[in-house]
């Protein structure tokens, strides 16, 4: 076996909005992978910085892996809190590769996260092909959907299993989330179940959600990822409204797989990716920046 | 982190405080230092200098107003569907804020900086404005000698308003210090393409443009205290794609858009922003029998960079923007126009396909110089980015 087809160990650090995942994998040239650990743990109000650095530290603890060691750190979402990085992955590129990796069928991604969705239509290698995201506006959004879980208060992990059980969901009639928002308040005070009116949101992001995989052009198999794609109140309204869409089109039905890991799609994805970024580089003979995750230098600038 | 620690923090904080004061304070304080003398404005992309300096004069680029300046009336002087600069340098005129400068030059970039020229002319008669017509003819006898009269036409009508008389030493001495400059400015992009990561584009950005309205021998002395502390300075390497940036020569894209394109995982290591003080590509020479004049003239000529307000013949551009591409180990390049800036857009089409003939992949999008939300930009270089990083920018 040559030297350059040699399993690595990568790092992938996916900081979110609300979450920072951490994936570390092991895999030749970032196309077969092996999960080693994996480490998610919510921002709340701590130091960015330090809640990164100490979630890294533990997944490499449970890799057995010094962090030293590693062949790359690839980030993904917001670099700037990673310092000791080796190179940085946009995260609708992570997404497609980590949701290739979880769904191996999938030839489509979608991503629903805490600020934005993404939908992706990627190849066999996991490459984006083309990708759709939603715009400012938070209504398609988990931030949006925790609002009103608190609005309601509900437990956020409770909302899928309570949507699923509404009889006559409540239309929810606008896209903006403070409108919606408004209407959820109008719908409390209305008396409406609130089975009733979660579903009613689950359809109304639903709806955004098909026109981003519709955009794409996907027709096949759809891995979901992000925090959202475990809200099974959710996955069903959209399995729903794709059902209805492609018979009223009369085109193929789209199969929706959540995996396991869903959520750690983007650090995966960036693990992998690193590998593959490693290996080329190799194959190029070119350096790789050093890989000291020590504290760095005091007077090192703020990056952009 | 901090940036106390860092020791290039507080000239690269000096350079952006004078490039973000849109009342160009550092004239005043100028002009309260040498009584009398004249400050002259002008518009991008180019003016020669030397010849400003050489007449005691301090040129101040006018950049128009950036993303912080609210347009009220200029507006209401131009059409919708040309470029944002006329624009915001109107509103900075109608305000007040370019008080400080006792006239201004209109290089022939385009039309609309045209445009301008005469709107100055008719709002503030009694304050100097000149048209002044770069050479389309590149030729020595034609263009040269056409070139050299301007530049005396200018000088003259500045002596009526009390410049001092245009003497060849002292242009002499004017050409020596902008080569000082040019000088240090090569250094600078040479650390950027050789460790893109030490200073990076929106660092020198601002450490250049600082000059454009500071005295040349005040800004030498900026940009050798930047380079003595990037020799001190310990920053961290990322893997990042290394792309050239062309089409702002002009209106300039806002800082955080620069900064945008570095956060998506580029190393800008070579770029055309505010292409004043780098159009000339060599050091200017002077023979000792040579009119200093001509010898500004001819460097325009000669060595003038391959920038779209300059008529060269066909394929040239595009070979030159191949072989910066080439020096800076560039993996791709990203067009960066202003939204209907003619002459960025214009020549494209003809990079474009110069790059594709090459093989070098590239991107581009459109911004103006108020554009304040970025995050199309960022998806857009990130996906570039990683296309060139993992795809070798194949589709």
């Amino acid at each position: 076996m040559s030297r350059l087809s040699e399993p690595r160990t990568t790092a992938g650090i996916d900081v979110g909005t609300s979450f920072v995942k951490v994936a570390v994998v092991r895999s030749r040239g970032g196309d077969e992978g092996e999960l080693l650990a994996t480490a998610v743990s919510r921002i709340r109000r701590r130091a960015l910085r330090e809640v990164v650095s100490a979630l890294f530290h533990e997944a490499c603890a449970s890799a057995k892996i010094e962090p030293d060691a590693l062949d790359y750190v690839a980030t993904t979402g917001e670099a700037d809190a990673v310092d000791f990085r080796t190179g940085h992955f946009y995260s609708i590129t992570t997404h497609s590769r980590g949701a290739l990796f979880l769904v191996p069928t999938a030839r489509a991604a979608l991503d629903i996260g805490a600020l934005h969705a993404r939908a992706m239509r990627i190849d066999e290698r996991g490459k984006t092909l083309a990708h759709r995201m939603t715009s400012q506006c938070a209504s398609g959004s988990g931030q949006f959907l925790e609002n009103i879980a608190r609005y309601l208060g509900v437990p956020l992990e409770d909302v899928g299993m309570i949507s699923k059980r509404a009889k006559t969901p409540e239309e929810v009639s606008s896209i903006c989330a403070v409108l919606a928002e408004t209407d959820v308040i109008n719908m409390v005070s209305r008396g409406l179940a609130t089975e009733d009116i979660l579903k009613g949101i689950h359809q109304s992001i639903a709806g955004r959600l098909a026109s981003l995989v519709r955009a794409i052009g996907s027709d096949s198999v759809v891995a979901l990822t992000g925090g959202l794609a475990h809200d099974e109140g959710l996955v069903l309204a959209l399995d729903e409204r794709l059902a209805r869409d492609a018979a009223k089109r009369g085109s193929n039905a789209i199969t929706l797989v959540t995996p396991k890991h869903a959520v750690l799609a983007g650090a995966i994805g960036a693990a992998l990716l690193g590998a593959r970024r490693h290996h080329q580089l190799a194959i190029r003979g070119a350096l790789l920046p050093s890989l000291s995750v020590v504290a760095p230098a005091a007077h090192a600038p703020e990056q952009p | 982190m901090t940036n106390q620690a860092d020791p290039a923090a507080s000239v690269i904080a000096r350079a952006q405080s004078i490039v973000e004061d849109l009342t160009f304070a550092e004239v005043t304080r100028w002009k309260r230092e040498h009584t009398g003398a004249l400050a002259v404005g002008y518009m991008p992309v180019y003016v020669p200098r030397p010849l400003f300096e050489a007449i005691g004069c301090l040129p101040v680029a006018v950049f128009g107003g950036g993303d912080r300046t609210d347009i009220i009336r200029g507006d209401s002087y131009f059409q919708s569907y040309i470029c944002h600069i006329p624009r915001s340098t109107i509103e900075l005129a109608l305000s007040g804020a370019l008080a400080p400068l006792d006239g201004m030059i209109f290089p022939s970039t385009c039309d609309v900086i045209r445009n301008l020229g005469g709107m100055w002319k008719m709002l503030f008669p009694e304050r100097y404005g000149a048209y002044l017509d770069l050479p389309q003819n590149l030729t020595p006898a034609l263009g040269g000698r056409f070139y050299a009269e301007e530049l005396r036409r200018i000088a003259r009508e500045l002596e009526a308003r009390g410049a001092r008389p245009l003497d060849a030493a002292a242009l002499r001495e004017a050409i020596a210090a902008e080569n000082a400059r040019r000088a240090l400015i090569d250094e600078l992009d040479e650390l950027r393409r050789s460790k893109p990561w030490l200073l990076r584009a929106s660092e020198a950005y601002v450490a250049v443009r600082a000059g454009t309205v500071l005295p040349v021998s005040e800004h030498v002395a900026l940009l050798g205290e930047l380079l003595a502390a990037l020799t001190r300075r310990e920053v961290r390497a990322y893997d990042n794609v290394r792309v050239v940036i062309t089409g702002a020569f002009c209106e300039q894209p806002p800082l955080g858009l620069i900064r945008t394109l570095e956060k998506s995982g580029c190393d800008i290591v070579d770029d055309d922003l505010q292409l004043g003080l780098r159009m000339i590509e060599q050091p200017i020479t002077v023979g000792a029998d040579t009119d200093p004049l001509v010898a500004l003239a001819e460097a325009f000529l000669k060595n003038g960079a391959a920038t779209a307000c300059r008529y060269i013949d066909k394929a040239v551009k595009g070979d030159a923007l191949i072989a910066k591409v080439r020096a800076a180990n560039a993996e791709g390049v990203i067009f960066t126009a202003a939204s209907f800036c003619d002459p960025a857009l214009l020549d494209q089409p003809m990079l474009e396909r110069a790059l594709t003939s090459a093989k070098i992949p590239f991107t581009s999008f459109k911004f103006a110089e108020n554009t304040g939300q970025y995050q199309t930009i960022r998806e857009q270089a990130g996906a570039f980015s990683d296309s060139v990083k993992l795809w070798g920018g194949t589709p």
